[in-house]
Order: structure tokens, then sequence, then C-alpha cells
């Protein structure tokens, strides 16, 4: 039983890192219909930001964050208008091959500016971790899943209570009607890709201290988080959350009670099974009901 | 003076084609070139920094020396990606270069696994530091080993732990690329032969995000000693957190990555005490303290065997090469061959018919992040 619940909560901690990746995925394709394939590099480069701030610059971790995800608000409209704002006309592929592209550019630029070495953050706690009967509970992964907890709660709140939540669901929805109707679908875009950045941008601050700074941080949590995000169904934030938590708990019980070295296949079976099965993901509709 | 219309003619001519002619006679033998696959980019793009500095130490030493056959050495550098494909395309755009006289390949096993098919058919030396013992061992002529293979890493850590510590119930976690997997066989194979068979086997996947079943599994295996076979640093370093996170602090003797200088930096606390076997170890010898000064110096850092192995395969060649007193592939490769008694950074250097240089092994100790020569022990079998 110790085991399960460790197990557990390991599991959920890491699954609340894809959530939170996948929330930004989700995010970008309800507002555009295209998959940003940069959404792991948003994470790796919010880290560096704040190893920039925090390490080498040696200024106040709070103070470091803050500035680090004003960072990211300012490079998710630097992404808006270099990658999608002038191939938004074209079909949806092009757009998808510019945040491949984009990517590649990010991850190689931080390897040119600050070279290969993986670089260590401090979290926000000095204690490591709390050991709760047979469980250890480290301290950044308590913290990661309070903030998907927060976020979850406030996603809500702002997409269907506020207006701005519902002029953005309505562009995601229909640009074309929602032009009509007075919104101004460019800076509801403009409005998704800051806040993307910024969520993925902070999952990539607070899961650096468990998994370090490095250049390939971004990508292997964004492939997880992309196959969360069919599993949850795409387009839908409660799938996203729900789907990247099962991830990380299938991944972590798969690999302890059958084989280790597959712990990733589980996930992609997992994915695979999704899109045979139900490739609308968990919360997903029908796409036949939905045309 | 007279000109005829057939001199101007010729001396046009001659004037026209001497650049192109000086130019061709420049580039066949102004310097003596070297090939590096090494990653620039990828997850190992740490190692292949390491890598290239080391490298660039010996081409400088080299080269201030007066260079090999009379002529400045020069380096050709092309980006492996840390992938199988990548040094691939990287060797065969290398080869394709016929002044190249001869190569360092790669650190990681499953790399030089991947284009050894390739050296064989371009039958020229290539310099390697992958460990993992097959790849000298194949019957492939061209692989020449700077760093001791894991069939002796195996030895020294089985024998380190159960003769030194007094340890006998083993747990093993190793990668399951080329490089862990061997040497986790190794080790296995090792510790049977001294009557302490493993209690348990692990294997996982490079850059994972989280240890804890691997830890669980440690930990319910009742092992009262560990040994590692890690590939990447990073995951050395998670791996470390979560197992003193997790309540496991059983002494731990590990691969050459468990004293590397990031692993060191990445884990911190976690990795104090423990023990590993180091090819390169600075206190080991004259030659391997005069290394770490000059590297010191030029990169404002303590160097480890990312950079060791180059600096030596680098220096032996060029010495190999000068011996042989020529280029020619098969002179350089007997040249290589002969190499006896060199002190190099990472040790002694006596190769064997198989292209392996070094045989045997440093032990060090992370004394709260210092990293502490204890012994070094040598196989004559």
């Amino acid at each position: 039983m110790d085991l399960v619940l460790q197990l557990l909560f390991t599991g959920i901690g890491i699954g609340a890192v894809y959530a939170l990746v996948a929330l930004g995925f989700v995010l970008i394709f309800r507002a555009t219909n295209v998959v940003n394939f940069a959404q792991g590099e948003f994470s790796m480069v919010a880290a560096y930001l704040m190893v920039v701030f925090s390490v080498d610059l040696g200024w106040p971790y709070w103070l470091s964050f803050l500035i680090a995800l004003a960072g990211m608000a300012l490079f998710g409209v630097i992404f808006n208008l270099g990658v999608y704002y002038p191939l938004r006309h074209r079909t949806y592929l092009p757009v998808i091959i510019a945040t491949i592209g984009a990517s590649i550019l990010l991850s190689n630029s931080v390897l040119a500016i600050y070279g290969p070495q993986p670089q260590v953050l401090q979290g926000w706690f000095d204690t490591p971790g709390i050991q709760l009967g047979p469980v250890y509970l480290d301290s950044q992964y308590l913290l990661i899943i309070g903030v998907t907890i927060l976020l979850v709660l406030f996603n809500f709140w702002f997409f269907e209570k506020t207006l701005l939540g519902k002029k953005l669901q309505a562009t995601s929805q229909d640009k074309e009607m929602a032009s009509l109707l007075g919104i101004s679908v460019p800076t509801m875009i403009m409005i998704t890709f800051i806040y993307s950045a910024v969520l993925g941008g902070l999952a990539g601050i607070l899961v650096a201290p468990v998994l370090f700074v490095s250049i390939q941080m971004g990508s292997t949590i964004a492939l997880k988080a992309f196959a969360a995000t069919i599993i949850g169904g795409f387009g839908d934030v409660a799938g996203a959350i729900v789907g990247g938590l099962a991830l990380g708990v299938i991944e972590t019980f798969g690999a302890a009670y059958i084989s280790v070295p597959y712990k990733d296949g589980f996930a992609f079976l997992v994915l695979i099974a999704f899109l045979v099965f139900r490739p609308q993901g968990i919360f997903g509709e029908r796409v036949a009901e939905k045309a | 003076m007279k000109l005829t219309r057939r001199e101007f003619s010729a001396g046009l001519a001659a004037g026209l084609a001497a650049p192109a002619l000086m130019r061709s006679a420049w580039a066949q033998g102004a310097t003596i070139k070297i090939g590096m696959c090494v990653p620039v980019t990828g997850p190992a793009a740490e190692q292949g920094l390491w890598a290239q500095n080391g490298a660039k130490l010996a081409l400088a030493a080299v080269n201030k020396a007066g260079g090999v056959l009379g002529k400045q050495v020069e380096l050709v550098i092309e980006d492996d990606q840390t992938t199988n494909p990548g040094i691939v395309l990287a060797f065969s755009k290398l080869a394709a270069q016929p002044d190249i006289v001869a190569f360092l390949g790669s650190i990681r096993s499953t790399q030089v696994q991947a284009m050894a098919p390739d050296v064989i058919k371009v039958g020229k030396p290539v310099m390697i530091g992958g460990t993992n013992p097959d790849l000298t061992h194949s019957g492939n002529p061209w692989l020449f080993r700077f760093r001791p293979n894991d069939n002796y890493s195996g030895r020294v850590i089985a024998d380190f732990g159960v003769t030194t510590l007094g340890k006998k119930k083993w747990a093993i976690v190793h990668s399951t690329d080329a490089f862990g997997t061997a040497g986790g066989k190794a080790l296995t194979e090792a510790l049977t032969k001294l009557g302490a068979p493993p209690v348990l086997d692990q294997g996982y996947a490079n850059q994972s995000q989280d240890f804890t079943p691997v830890v669980l599994a440690v930990k319910q295996s009742g092992a009262d000693v560990l040994g590692t076979y890690f590939t990447f640093e990073n995951d050395l370093g998670i791996f470390a957190r979560q197992l003193r996170q997790l309540g496991v602090n059983i002494p731990w003797v590990g691969s050459p990555s468990v004293v590397a200088v990031s692993s060191t930096k990445l884990a911190g606390p976690a990795l104090f005490g423990t023990y590993g076997v180091a090819d390169f170890a600075e206190d080991s010898s004259d030659t391997a303290k005069a290394f770490g000064k000059s590297y010191r110096d030029a990169y404002k850092t303590a160097p480890d065997n990312q950079s060791a192995w180059p600096y030596d395969a680098i220096t032996i060649l060029s010495a190999a090469i000068n011996k042989a007193g020529s280029t020619d592939p098969n002179k350089i490769r007997d040249a290589i061959l002969a190499t006896q008694k060199f002190a190099g950074a990472e040790g002694e250097y006596n190769f064997d018919k198989n292209g392996d240089g070094l045989h045997g092994y440093n032990v060090v100790k992370n004394d709260k992040g210092k990293i502490v020569y204890d012994k070094h022990i040598d196989f004559n079998d």
C-alpha cells in the first residue's frame, strides 16, 4: 500500500507537469486550429530566463519569477507576430511547420547563447520535501499539483464567467461570427498566445528544480503533453488536465509493475488505443456531431 | 625583347593556371586533417563540448611542438546530433573528404556501433571513447579505444564493492542503451564470479523524467550496495536526488558518469560519499595533473573523462603518424598498435591487438563535492 501511495503521488506530480504544458497546446489549438509544436520550448525558454535572472544575476527568486513570466508574455507576442500572424490566412499545415521550425530555432538559439551545460535551479522552498507516514512528498511536486488545481479553477472562471473569456471562446468557435459581433479576432489570438506562453513558461519554471534546466527539457515533456492532449480530447481544457494526470499515473504504475524500460511505451500505447477506439478523446465531442 | 605569339600564349596559360595549381598544392599539403564526429546538438551536446575542448587543447600542443610530418594539424568537426542517423551522416560527410587521414568518433557506444560498418568500408583509423567491450572485439580493425572498456569497469566496481566495502547484496541500475546494457552485464558477470550475484538488475530508458519506480525497486530489493551505469549526467542527477529523497542511503559505486563534473554539480549533496570508477582522475599521475592544469587554464573549469580521452587520442594519433612517417592508413594502424607505455591523461596506454589502449580503472570518491583519487587497478588479462 505504501508503494501504491508513493507511486500515486509522483504519478500525479509528473502528470500535473504534462497537464500544464498540455493546457498551452489546447488554448492555442482552440484559438487558431493549429498545434503549436514549440509549446515545449516555451517551458525551456522560461526556465533559462529564470536561471539568468535568479542564478546568474542573483536577483531575488520572486522578482526573477515575475520578470521571467513577463518575459514570456512578450515572447508570446513575438511568437504570434513572427510565426502565426504572417501565415494566418494559409491552411493549417504551413503554420504547423512554422511552429516546428520555431521549436528548432529556439532550442538551437538557447544552445548557442547559453551553451549545452544543464543548469541547476532552486525551488521555492528550502526543504526538499516532507515525510508523511510512509510517503515522501516532494515539495516541488506539491507546488506543481497545487498550481495545476488553481489553474483549473482559474480557467473555468475565466472562460465561463468573464467577458474576455467568453470573447476568446467565441473566437475559437467561429472567427467570422465573432468578427461580425465586433470582437477583434487578431487581439483575441494575441491574448491566447500570450496566455499560452506564460502557462508554458510557468510549467517550465516549476519543473526545472526537479528535472534541471536543459535544452531538451521542453521537448521531452511536450511529447507527453501532446499525448495527454489527444487522450483528453484535443481542444478541451478539462481533457488536457485529466489526460496529463492519467498519463503520469499510467506510466508510473506501468513502470513499477510491468517494466521500467518501457515506461514511455505505456504512454504511447494508451495514446494509440485512444486514437483507434476513441479519437475524440475522453471529453472531446465527435467530429461528426460538431460538423 | 620580342615575344612570339606561342610564348605569349604559353605565358598567359601559365599565368592563369598558377593560382589554381598553387591552391591545389596548398590544399593537398598545407595541413594534416583529422575528422571529428561529436555531438554539438542533442542530449549529449554538453559532453560534445568537453570533447571538443580536450581535442583542441591537444591539437594546440601538437601544433606548437611542430605538428605532424612537419605540417600543422587541423580538426574538421561534424555534428552527430547525439543520434545514430546523425553520426552515420556526420561520418560519411567527413569520409567523403579524401585528405582527412583519421577520425575521432564518439564517446557513446551506441553511436560507435551505428557507424562501425562504414568505418570498415572507409578503412581509416577511428579513435573512440565508447566503452562497450564488443566495439573493439568484433573484428573491426579500424577502431582504437582511448578509454578502458567495461569489462574492466565491471570488474573494478565489483572488486571494490565486495572486497573493500565488504558488500555482497547488489542492486544494479543501468541504461538500456548499448553502453548501459553491456556495462550492467559486465558487472553482473564480475559479481557472479566473486560469489555475489546481484539481487536486482534494473534497466531504464535514457532521458527519463521520473525515477521513482526504479528507486522503489532498489528499496524493495533489500540490496546493501548499488552499482550503476548511467549514460547521461542529467538522468543521473534526477535519479540521485530521488534516491536520497526516498530514503535509500546504501553505498553506491558507479561508472564514470557518477563522478563526472556535471553530475557532481547537478546532484550536489545527493552524490556525496559515492564511489566511482574513473578513467580520468586528476591526481592519478603527473600527466593527468599537467592535463588538468592546462585544461583549467584554458577553460576555467576542471576536466573529466569527456575531455581527457580526445586529448589522449589526438596526442597518440599525432605521435603515431610521426612514427609511421606517412599518412597511409595501414602504417598509422601499425604505429598505434605498437604504442606501449605511453603516459596519457587517462593512464598508461599499452595497445593490445584489439585496439584497446587502457586496461584498468581508477577508483575515486565524491568527498563532499570534491573528487578524491583512491587507487588504480590494472589488469593483465
